[in-house]
């Protein structure tokens, strides 16, 4: 009596009948599911900082050898040179040289890999915010699917990946999926990125404080930050290389100018707070603080662009949550050991 | 009634009312309370969603959208004696042996139950609390008759016969429009005539609710349910063909009828609204649509009709104070398109969005009062698989289950035993289309085609206990009581 769009008419089949298929045997292999991030996850080496390490010292090894060379000279000229003193001699420049270059150009490919692992972090976030959006079943599928392939090297999540796998043929809608993939794979690593983050505050806020010079504590605070960003890329999956760190950094700064006023005022009151306090027991240790709460929110925003889904169903780790145990921290330097970082777990955001 | 002795009645109710709910806005203070409401008409699925809600609550299950429960924070769940001691208790016991050890749907509800649950949680800031949640169940076809109340005689008349004119009632009225004819209301009282006209009434409306015209505008539901008042005169009434502007003579046929019109709503329908439905905290509307379906776009329309009329009389908004005290209602409204599990998942989206073309204007209007409005296509109890058969170049998305005893499909009868695939057909992107007549008449050759199953198999949780499979109940719990669980 109802007419369908596609005027199919209803009808019943038996379930020995072969053209009959259930639909959970029907399921892709995970691994397909992933499209081009499982293709490069593939293709990335295993052992991933041994390999990096040896490619590395070979391309510097060449690179001193060059620069042992022919830092005087021209490369060409030096192998010419070289050929005309003695032939062996040329042919070690030349093969140093093409060494050199292998190197580099592997170095390079690998950076590139890197690279696209952050875009795909960035395509994963987008499609989730739109799979969240729009609340289709189909896209909340496919952002699981790749989140599970590029989390699928992180030990800790092995129960949560478990659960999401056995909930891939129940029927949840997109919104929810994403969310609830957040709340399985994301809430372990929140919690750590959170001590990352409060231990590397902690530590610039400790070594400012007791540092002599000005330049040190620049040069601390940077190699910090850097190796911040390094450990929460790596926390969650994504694996850049310097090449992807440069543009994590320029995102950062970017990033950090559009919140850096939002966030000043959110955290104003606790940073003056925070200084005057401090300040009052020594100038010293307000600077230790303020440097720390400045790493700390470097750390929350390469946190932001490191996660590769949006804060959706969990809350995102306010600068409040790592500055109180920042203070309570430097206070309790006095007695003895940095204080253990204590979170208080947020309340938890409703799914729904 | 005179109209100073209907406003001094209302003030009366107003005022008992808000005395009930100061007391209880003091018990809740001490004692969280959340009183569900879960309505829906006749053969919608409130029993079975009760029961299922129960049984989750008891003995877990797979609710991974179910905040509280998937973080692990409720400890302990145990049913306690219920609040009302005139109230009978909801029959768990047997509703959940029913489903789970006979594989058959519980039987109809004839009478108002209720069951009080209470659960043991921690929020998720650690601290340990109790909240006690009130379900309270009740037979689909009361929910007729909460439009009555703003309701006269003569409009109820009036209305009910211009309706038992429309196709396809008319020929199921056929009977009793004979005895209408024959009626003079202003004859004087005739009791026989009365009985007789009652009589035949109820079985217009009873062949009305047939699955093949599932029609669902069908007051008074007492005519249908009947329970413990079959015979008295408060349901001894039927419409009569009134003449237009002409006045109600004394004792006459017309002034009986009227009588006792509102003697059913006094002594009926105004203790139910007043005890159970005026007081419920969330409400959770079920609708089988899929009924609907199968009879064609007149019970769609019908369907759609009897809900906008019930949702009218639905108290909603966002909680203040002072509506806590005076004018108690629901700020959580869950619509459910029930039975979401005789679709292929690929058409859910669809049937949400014709249950939201059909709840429309009460969805506009707890949205401008403040009160959250979700949509959901579900399955309390999830009776079938999906499987894709090929036909040809295209697949069907299709569902496997046990059959009901009884049902036919192509010519075949089921004994209950067997296993079944079905492709139940399409349904329109365009939501709008399910409710026009867009096909040649015939429910022989409908597009749509909806079999009932079997109650599943049961399939094991983590803990070992039996869990019901379901489709989307996780979201409707985390939507209807999460928040009070956080």
């Amino acid at each position: 009596m109802i007419a369908s769009d596609r005027g199919r008419d209803p009808a019943t089949f038996s379930p020995s009948d072969p053209r009959v298929r259930l639909e959970r045997a029907e399921l892709p292999p995970l691994a397909l599911a992933g499209e081009d991030t499982a293709g490069t996850a593939l293709v990335l080496p295993e052992p991933a900082p041994r390999r990096r390490l040896r490619w590395g010292g070979l391309f510097w090894t060449s690179v001193s050898g060059l620069v042992l060379l022919g830092l005087a000279l021209a490369i060409v000229r030096l192998i010419s040179d070289l050929f005309s003193y003695a032939q062996p001699a040329g042919w070690v420049g030349v093969a140093l040289t093409v060494t050199a270059g292998v190197a580099l150009t592997v170095i390079l490919i690998r950076e590139a890999v890197g690279l696209a692992r952050l875009a795909s972090v960035d395509a994963i976030r987008t499609r989730a915010a739109a799979a969240i959006a729009s609340d289709d079943r189909k896209e909340g599928q496919a952002v699981v699917a790749a989140l599970l392939s590029q989390t699928r090297r992180i030990p800790r999540l092995a129960r949560g990946r478990r659960h999401l796998e056995d909930l891939r043929s129940d029927i949840i809608d997109g919104r929810d999926l994403v969310q609830l993939a957040e709340r399985e794979l994301m809430e372990p690593l929140d919690a750590e990125a959170r001590r990352i983050i409060g231990t590397a505050a902690r530590r610039v806020s400790i070594v400012t404080a007791v540092s002599p010079r000005a330049a040190i504590d620049m040069v601390f605070v940077l190699i910090n930050a850097v190796s911040l960003m390094r450990r929460l890329a790596n926390l969650y999956g994504s694996r850049p290389g310097a090449l992807g760190m440069i543009r994590l950094f320029r995102h950062m700064v970017s990033h950090l100018a559009v919140t850096g006023g939002m966030a000043m005022t959110d955290s104003l009151i606790q940073q003056v707070i925070g200084h005057g306090l401090a300040a009052k027991l020594s100038a010293r240790l307000g600077e230790g603080v303020l440097n720390g709460l400045l790493t700390a929110r470097l750390g929350l925003a390469a946190l932001d662009i490191t996660r590769p889904l949006p804060f959706a169903a969990l809350p995102r780790p306010s600068l409040n949550d790592i500055a109180g145990s920042l203070l309570r921290s430097s206070q309790g330097t006095d007695q003895g050991k940095p204080a253990a970082p204590k979170h208080s777990e947020p309340p938890r955001a409703e799914a729904g | 009634m005179p109209p100073v002795t209907t406003t001094i009645a209302r003030l009366a109710d107003q005022a008992a009312l808000a005395a009930r709910a100061l007391v209880e806005y003091g018990q809740h203070l001490l004692q969280p309370t959340v009183r569900l409401g879960i309505t829906g008409l006749s053969r919608a699925g409130k029993t079975v969603f009760i029961t299922a809600l129960v049984h989750g609550l008891l003995r877990g299950g797979r609710f991974p959208l179910f905040g509280a429960y998937a973080d692990g924070r409720i400890a302990n769940v145990r049913l306690a004696p219920q609040p009302d001691d005139n109230v009978p208790r909801f029959d768990y016991e047997n509703h959940i042996r029913a489903l789970v050890d006979e594989r058959r749907w519980p039987d109809s509800t004839r009478q108002i139950s209720e069951l009080r649950v209470i659960i043991d949680y921690q929020s998720g800031s650690g601290a340990e609390r109790t909240l006690t949640l009130d379900i309270v169940d009740y037979p689909g076809e009361w929910l007729l008759d909460l439009p009555l109340l703003g309701m006269s005689y003569e409009r109820w008349s009036a209305e009910s016969v211009q309706r038992s004119r429309e196709t396809p009632r008319a020929a199921l009225a056929a009977n009793w429009h004979r005895d209408l004819a024959a009626t003079d209301p202003m004859a004087p009282t005739d009791e026989n005539r009365a009985i007789a006209s009652a009589k035949l009434f109820t079985e217009y409306l009873r062949a009305c609710r047939d699955d093949r015209f599932a029609m669902s505008v069908l007051p008074p539901g007492r005519f249908l349910m009947p329970g413990d008042l079959e015979g008295s005169p408060a349901l001894t009434f039927a419409p009569l063909e009134l003449p237009e502007d002409a006045v109600r003579p004394p004792d006459s046929h017309w002034a009986m009828m009227a009588r006792r019109y509102e003697a059913y709503k006094d002594y009926v329908v105004k203790p139910f609204f007043v005890e159970h439905f005026q007081r419920l905290d969330r409400q959770i509307v079920l609708v089988d649509a899929l009924a609907a379906f199968n009879a064609g776009h007149h019970a769609v329309r019908d369907l759609q009709a009897a809900l906008t009329d019930i949702l009218d009389c639905f108290q909603i908004g966002r909680r203040t104070l002072l509506s806590t005290l005076f004018r108690p209602r629901a700020d959580r409204v869950l619509f459910a398109a029930t039975k979401a599990d005789h679709l292929h998942h690929s058409n859910h989206d669809r049937l949400e969005a014709i249950l939201q073309t059909m709840v429309q204007g009460a969805t506009e209007r707890a949205k401008f009062s403040g009160a959250q409005i979700d949509v959901i296509a579900l399955a309390a109890v999830r009776a079938t698989q999906e499987a894709m058969v090929g036909q040809g170049v295209e697949s069907l998305p299709s569902i496997l289950g046990r059959a009901a005893a009884g049902e036919t499909s192509g010519g075949r009868v089921f004994d209950g035993e067997t296993d079944v695939v079905v492709f139940p057909g399409d349904l329109p992107t365009d939501p709008g289309a399910i409710f026009e007549n867009r096909a040649a008449a015939g429910n022989t050759d409908a597009a749509l085609r909806f079999l009932r199953f079997r109650p599943p198999a049961l399939e094991k949780t983590d803990a070992g206990g039996a869990a019901l499979p379901h489709i989307r109940f996780d979201r409707a719990l985390q939507f209807i009581i999460g928040d009070r669980l956080q």
